[in-house]
């Protein structure tokens, strides 16, 4: 299809309207990583299947730039990495993954794109890929468990750089199933406060339940 | 202060590079965070061609890990093969209460009792059906010679799959039967007669089960030999080799037609 138009959000990120509807698209050189469809040379991003494209289409939007250094925690697939990679060219992604089989998947990613550094590892301890990841000027976690703001919180100590900012995705049930979710959301964010400046927090609502995400800066 | 690179040491400010990057990398751990980033060291060392190196590394590691990781599934059966285990004893021991209920009174408690017992039975074939999945995935020539159920089974007793690649053949052909096998050995050390068993858990093998008596015993050896050769094959190569299972089948067709 040729007649793609789109407007620019982001950097290499695009709206189109397509059959009547309001889609999202990374601008990509690369064949579709998990059964998205491909526009010309722009990649649709689903946004039930990565809450990243949630929120852009949600409205908020982040603009990572080209140059960004980032550090994923959670890469699962690779289902969102593969957006990210498509926005960072010169940019390069460190994705932390924990369990091996959807890692499969995701070094055939990996494998075909420049930008990602595969590191199949726990996110909860940094120091085990400290002498492997550089200071970045992003993290990005999507990892649902209980301690998820500390495991974030200690990535930021060992690899935020200076101004550092950061994208915590928190799902209310895997911290606290017999909690409201609103009370959880509350409890994290003054959890968050202390080392990390709020710069924006939502829900992800209608693409993902009972899921926020948070924008925030580190404060060093 | 020393610290751990995925490239070698750094220590005062100076790098000494690692001879094995595959072995540093998976080394590279340092108590607290660095003070530098090792993208600037590293460029140092490489040059411009830091990220390339650096990602060449990380995939190599990461593909062995995850083949590594992988060969844990047979921990996954092993649990499924347990856990069915219970739900077969836990549904025998339902189905007998159904039965005391129904021979006293007809009930609507009854029905919904049966219901239950009938979901129950519907979640055993859901057990049964991802055994199977993972062991045709994690070992394609055990389950080919002697089905997904029984290579669950000799996978349950060994252990893992690493411990069944080491089992020797004679082994393989009597795991099951281990209470008559040391009966039958503490008889002969006491210098008496006694029967070692010809099979366990491989017994159920219709191959096996469907030759006369006098013949199982030389099925059940055989099979055993191309069972230990194939988990073999799956724990350190992963591929299907189909000539195996074509022996199994020639030698039971030879042996049932004498």
């Amino acid at each position: 299809m040729s007649s793609f138009q789109g407007s620019e959000i982001a950097h290499n990120v695009f709206m189109a309207e397509i059959e009547g509807r309001k889609r999202i698209f990374t601008k990509s050189a690369y064949p579709p990583h998990y059964g998205e469809r491909k526009v010309g040379e722009y990649r649709e991003w689903i946004p039930q299947r990565s809450k990243l494209g949630a929120l852009f289409m949600k409205g908020y939007v982040i603009d990572l730039g080209e140059n960004t250094r980032l550090l994923y925690l959670g890469a699962a697939s690779g289902t969102t990495v593969s957006h990210l990679s498509d926005i960072l060219d010169s940019g390069i992604i460190y994705a932390v993954e924990y369990s091996a089989k959807p890692f499969q998947k995701f070094l055939k990613l990996a494998m075909e794109r420049k930008n990602i550094i595969p590191i199949l590892g726990d996110a909860s301890r940094p120091e085990r890929y400290s002498g492997i990841v550089e200071k970045v000027d992003f993290i990005y976690q999507d990892i649902a468990q209980r301690n998820q703001v500390e495991i974030f919180r200690k990535n930021f100590e060992f690899f935020a750089a200076e101004n550092a900012e950061g994208l915590i995705f928190v799902k209310a049930r895997s911290i606290d199933s017999t909690k409201e979710p609103k009370e959880i959301y509350g409890e994290v964010i003054r959890k968050l406060e202390g080392d990390f400046e709020i710069i924006k927090h939502a829900s992800l609502e209608p693409y993902h339940r009972d899921h926020i995400f948070i924008h925030v800066r580190w404060r060093g | 202060m020393k610290y751990n690179l995925w490239f070698g040491i750094y220590k005062d400010g100076k790098v000494r590079k690692s001879e094995n990057l595959k072995k540093s990398f998976i080394t590279a751990h340092n108590p607290e965070p660095l003070p530098f980033s090792p993208a600037d060291a590293g460029r140092e060392v490489f040059g411009d061609d830091y990220y390339g190196i650096l990602r060449k590394t990380a995939i190599e590691v990461c593909r062995e890990l995850v083949e590594k990781e992988l060969r844990r599934e047979d921990r996954y059966v092993i649990a499924l093969v347990r856990t069915l285990d219970e739900l077969n004893s836990s549904i025998n021991l339902l189905m007998e209460k159904l039965r005391d209920l129904k021979e006293i009174r007809e009930s609507e408690v009854v029905e919904v009792f049966e219901q239950r017992i009938g979901e129950l039975e519907k979640f055993k074939a859901e057990i049964e059906k991802e055994i199977e999945e993972v062991m045709r995935k994690i070992a394609p020539n055990v389950s080919e010679i002697v089905g997904e159920k029984i290579g669950a089974r000799l996978l349950e007793k060994a252990g893992s799959l690493e411990r069944l690649a080491e089992f020797p053949a004679s082994t393989i052909q009597v795991i099951g039967a281990e209470k008559s096998l040391f009966k039958a050995l503490s008889r002969i050390r006491r210098g008496k007669k006694a029967k070692v068993p010809k099979h366990g858990v491989i017994f159920q093998h219709p191959f096996i089960r469907n030759l006369p008596k006098k013949k199982r015993g030389k099925m059940a050896r055989f099979i055993a030999n191309k069972i230990a050769i194939a988990a073999r094959i799956d724990y350190f190569k992963g591929e299907l080799d189909e000539k195996l299972s074509e022996e199994v089948r020639k030698k039971y067709e030879q042996l049932s037609r004498k």
